[in-house]
């Protein structure tokens, strides 16, 4: 049967290192961050930080980057654009998926528990390895494809209205928040590509301008692929950037039965 | 341990150029089950009498015979058709998952099969 | 040193950066048949260019009459004629097809009614040489970066390119003056690579990480520019940094130079709109450079907006949900998480922050490294440069907004045509020195076990407030003495810095080091070249010298750093001849929008 509990070499240790705020510090907040150190190859263990808000930025990652640079400087994660567009600082704040840089500590009311993207192999601290999330993305071949030439010397048209249909799919930022919040990718990421590469295949099916729209859902016809999704619609719940997964696996669905009706 | 890459376990074994079937029929028995299930509710509720005899002359009446074998086989069949996504999402290792499909197929037919049968005699009244 | 497992690689070309500009260099690479590899400290969607945002110069003509020539004027313009106009030329001229190559790789760009690449007004950009406004900048909404930098990617995995991703450049690997190689650090394991390539091609970005606030993300941190001058290569035009007139008050967020091409507009307390001031034609629309100064003389003549009257407004309420949802979604969202503002309804409130570096690893025109030896211009062989780690110079001493996702894939296509052209495909390579990558892997092991008492993050927090207060959007002698001296403490005190984590998996404290190294050198290099350029040009706004002085500064500075954080200058000409006869030399004259 598919694992329920978490593998015991996975289970949180209770002795987490507490690190008091400084004296003085009007505006706490505590932060239970998962630490798990691969060098020491014991289990992880949660953190406990307290931060001064008032000398902290409003976002999560603010806290982060705070704790990294003034209180313990061995708090590993990834960050880098700290505006919503690059992906990278994708975790689980508060039980759900979402990026630190645009999340602000306030929305959450009590502490705030801060843990790597779930079910995925951890390398250390917040870091997940999304190699398999990441060859799912190239296996659904992400890029244009056609067989008609292009004009030689201006773009390919297209209509705004055919625009519309690829300008919010094409916005994802591949951080990984909805594939990691979807239980059916929980069990079988194996074999199921999950929302995101879904997302991208979508992409690229209702581009007007594509022309591999059959070999595309060629390669998603399968049992596991495509079906496993079971309209769960974590994903478009978790997405940090307002996209519909869930609605372009759905209309994914409905072009595969249109092909054969 | 294996040092294959990543892209070609995600590729695996390929397209099984399967699955909408599948998608299309839980679809098509569940439309199916919204008249069936009705149709079976008010006729109960229709009947005068809950007793041995009653139902029995019901189910002996042409028409209410066949739509109750329809709704047992419809019923069946996407029953079947869901209980398999649920051993294919939770059961992951391939010998597990042969058994476990194998059995609930034939659970499917003996239990889809007797009660059809069990309707007939009901019905054919021997 | 044997704790450190070395691995040895051999590829013809190497790319360090995954930008737009580096995987523009890859993919062309992969696609001329020349074995490849892409090294890169990010997964590549994860780069800089993803947060572009208004989008990318080119004279297509798709919303109005539109000539390269004309933009080749502006851009030279823009540039205050510090820009040399053979690679100026070069750009513009190809900037219609390489936006018509992405449009045909797939780039999701916004259209017109007749289907046809959507094209907005963008800062500096006009039509009949500083008559018309011109509709000029290609758009994908406002993630154009995002847009092509997926795309981009998308185009990598097409040409099946080797990336080694979360991989640390540490150093250049150099004999006698030739790039061989570069030595590189997999982030996940703790390994150490040792590429070996007939060519290394420079792809890291910006250093804007050297100052307090910017729009840039906590990446840009130069790492090539840093190992150019480990390598003992000079940095050109490093005094002139680019401050984006909107980045979000207090969060430095990138509010696009496209809001105001859309029809947005500034005003300061009095709700004036007082860039009609200091640029009667273009207005809200001046070059970057003109527009912050204008800003920050409004904020210290007490006409700045908000209780400390230190900011400044930017209005799209007029725009309409229509067109801002249309065009500025990703603006309104910004602007909502980072400021609290409705745009349809309030201001959002900005200030210059610093954007974009024009000054950087100096190049020609196919992206081959040149330094100077006994006074004339070398190329260094085994290496190049593109994007904004490099500078060939197209922006010159201030860039038009839109112009550098057009530098990206221009010269990052030029380098790899250019590799095609000179590296012989599997050609044998010469066995590296037995000591090759030594001195990177000391300095690595040094920083990893460093004990000293200053955090890596104390040190970059003094060296950002100084580069914050000194080399701001206006400077004078004095400021910049002061900011040299404070500099060099803080270059002292890296000496004494403090690194926790040992480990090598992950050890994001020592990349931090490693990337604060790197900031540090070119820091340097800012604040000395800009107090040695006793003129006012483009981005360089000089108090004690307030105009600009051609009769002696149209040159391009090269400054070198050394390892103690002494510096050293040289000069190169500005190339003011075109590199064909399809166009003149603009001469230079007076700038005013």
């Amino acid at each position: 049967m598919a694992e329920f509990s978490l593998p015991a070499n996975s289970k949180v240790r209770k002795d987490g290192r507490i690190f008091k705020a400084p004296a003085g510090a009007k505006n706490v907040r505590v932060f239970k961050i998962y630490r798990f150190d691969p060098d020491s190859g014991g289990n992880p263990r949660l953190d406990t930080y307290e931060v001064d808000m008032d000398a902290c930025g409003p976002m999560v990652l603010d806290a982060l980057i705070k704790i990294k640079n003034e209180v313990d400087s061995t708090l590993t994660f990834r960050r880098s654009c700290r505006e919503g567009i690059c992906g990278s600082c994708a975790m689980n704040i508060d039980g759900k998926n979402g990026l630190a840089c645009v999340s602000a500590c306030a929305d959450v009311k009590h502490d705030i528990k801060i843990y790597p993207l779930p079910h995925l192999p951890v390398i250390k601290d917040l870091i997940p390895d999304l190699t398999n999330f990441y060859a799912q993305y190239a296996s659904i071949k992400p890029w244009l494809q056609t067989r008609t030439a292009a004009p030689p010397d201006r773009e390919r048209l297209q209509s705004k209205e055919d625009q519309e249909k690829v300008d919010r799919p094409s916005a994802c930022i591949l951080c990984a928040c909805c594939s990691t919040g979807c239980p059916s990718y929980w069990w079988n990421s194996d074999r199921y590509l999950g929302p995101a590469a879904l997302l991208a295949a979508y992409r690229w099916i209702v581009d007007s301008r594509d022309e591999a729209a059959g070999e595309r859902l060629d390669y998603l016809e399968d049992p596991f692929r495509l079906y496993r999704c079971h309209t769960i619609m974590n994903c478009t719940e978790a997405c940090p950037k307002d996209l519909n997964p869930a609605k372009a696996i759905g209309e994914i669905k409905q072009m595969m039965a249109h092909r054969r009706l | 341990m294996s040092l294959r890459s990543p892209l070609g376990r995600v590729a695996g074994l390929g397209s099984a150029k399967d699955g909408t079937a599948h998608w299309w029929a839980q679809r098509v028995s569940a439309v199916a089950l919204i008249p069936l299930t009705l149709w079976f509710m008010f006729s109960l509720l229709a009947l005068p009498a809950l007793d041995y005899a009653t139902v029995r002359a019901w189910l002996a009446f042409p028409l209410s015979g066949f739509l109750a074998v329809l709704l047992v086989a419809v019923l069946t069949y996407h029953s079947y058709l869901g209980t398999i996504e649920i051993v294919e999402d939770y059961v992951p290792s391939a010998g597990m998952k042969i058994f476990t499909l194998l059995v609930l197929r034939f659970l499917y037919v003996l239990v889809g099969g007797a009660s059809i049968f069990a309707i007939l005699r009901v019905a054919f009244g021997s | 040193m044997s704790e450190y497992k070395l691995i040895d690689h051999t590829y013809d070309v190497v790319v360090v950066g995954a930008g737009g500009a580096g995987l523009r260099a890859t993919f062309g690479l992969a696609e001329a048949g020349l074995s490849t590899a892409c090294i890169t400290k990010v997964f590549p969607t994860r780069s800089h260019t993803v947060a572009a945002q208004g989008g990318i110069s080119a004279a297509l003509g798709n919303m109005g009459a539109d000539d390269w020539r004309w933009h080749m004027y502006d851009t030279v313009k823009g540039s205050d004629w510090l820009g040399d106009q053979d690679a100026i030329e070069f750009m513009c001229k190809e900037a219609a097809a390489a936006v018509i190559e992405l449009e045909h790789y797939g780039v999701p760009f916004s259209r017109t009614e007749d289907g046809r690449i959507y094209q907005r007004p963008f800062g500096g950009m006009t039509t009949h040489y500083g008559k018309g406004i011109a509709q000029r900048t290609c758009a994908a909404a406002d993630r154009t970066g995002h847009a092509m930098l997926h795309t981009l990617y998308q185009q990598s995995l097409k040409h099946e390119a080797n990336f080694f991703m979360e991989y640390f450049a540490l150093d250049l690997i150099m004999e006698n003056g030739e790039c061989r190689g570069v030595i590189a650090l997999d982030m996940s394991d703790g390994t150490l690579h040792r590429f070996r390539a007939h060519m290394v091609i420079i792809a890291t970005g910006g250093y804007g990480r050297a100052w307090f606030s910017c729009t840039s993300a906590h990446t840009c941190t130069g790492d090539g520019g840093g190992m150019a001058l480990r390598a003992g290569l000079p940095l050109q035009d490093m005094e002139f940094v680019q401050f984006h007139p909107t980045g979000i008050y207090g969060a430095g967020c990138l509010i696009t130079e496209g809001s105001r091409g859309e029809g947005g507009y500034l005003t300061n307390a009095l709700g004036e709109r007082f860039m009609e001031r200091y640029a009667p034609n273009a207005k809200d629309l001046a070059s970057r450079d003109v527009v912050s100064r204008a800003m920050t003389v409004e904020i210290r003549e007490g006409r700045g907006v908000g209780t400390l009257k230190d900011h400044i407004d930017l209005h799209l309420e007029h725009l309409g949900p229509a067109v801002v949802k249309e065009r500025l979604p990703g603006i309104a969202e910004t602007a909502r998480i980072f400021a609290g503002v409705d745009v349809n309804k309030e201001p959002i409130p900005v200030l210059p922050t610093v954007h974009y570096n024009m000054g950087g690893i100096p190049c020609n025109v196919h992206g081959e490294v040149i330094t100077r030896v006994n006074g004339s211009d070398t190329v260094v062989r085994g290496l190049m440069a593109v994007g904004e780690a490099a500078c060939v110079s197209v922006h010159g001493a201030n860039r038009l907004g839109s112009n550098s996702l057009l530098d990206l894939v221009v010269f990052g296509r030029e380098a790899a045509r250019h590799c095609a052209r000179i590296v012989k495909q599997d050609t044998a390579h010469r066995a590296f020195k037995a000591d090759a990558g030594d001195s990177a892997l000391a300095r690595l092991d040094r920083l990893r076990h460093a004990k000293g008492s200053r955090r890596t993050a104390d040190v970059r927090l003094g060296m950002q407030r100084v580069m914050q207060s000194d080399a701001a959007v206006f400077r004078t002698a004095e400021s910049l003495k002061d900011g040299k001296h404070k500099l060099a403490e803080v270059f002292a005190s890296f000496a004494d810095v403090q690194v926790t984590d040992r480990s090598l998996v992950w050890n994001t404290d020592l990349i931090e080091t490693l990337e604060l190294d790197n900031l540090l050198g070119q820091a340097v290099a800012t604040m000395h070249s800009a107090e040695n350029r006793t003129e006012s040009r483009g981005a360089q706004a000089r108090e004690d010298f307030p105009n600009r002085d051609d009769h002696h500064w149209m040159k391009h500075s090269l400054c070198w750093v050394d390892a103690k954080g002494a510096t050293q200058f040289d000069y190169r000409p500005v190339h003011l001849n075109t590199l064909t006869d399809d166009v003149e030399s603009i001469p230079p004259k007076a700038r005013t929008y």
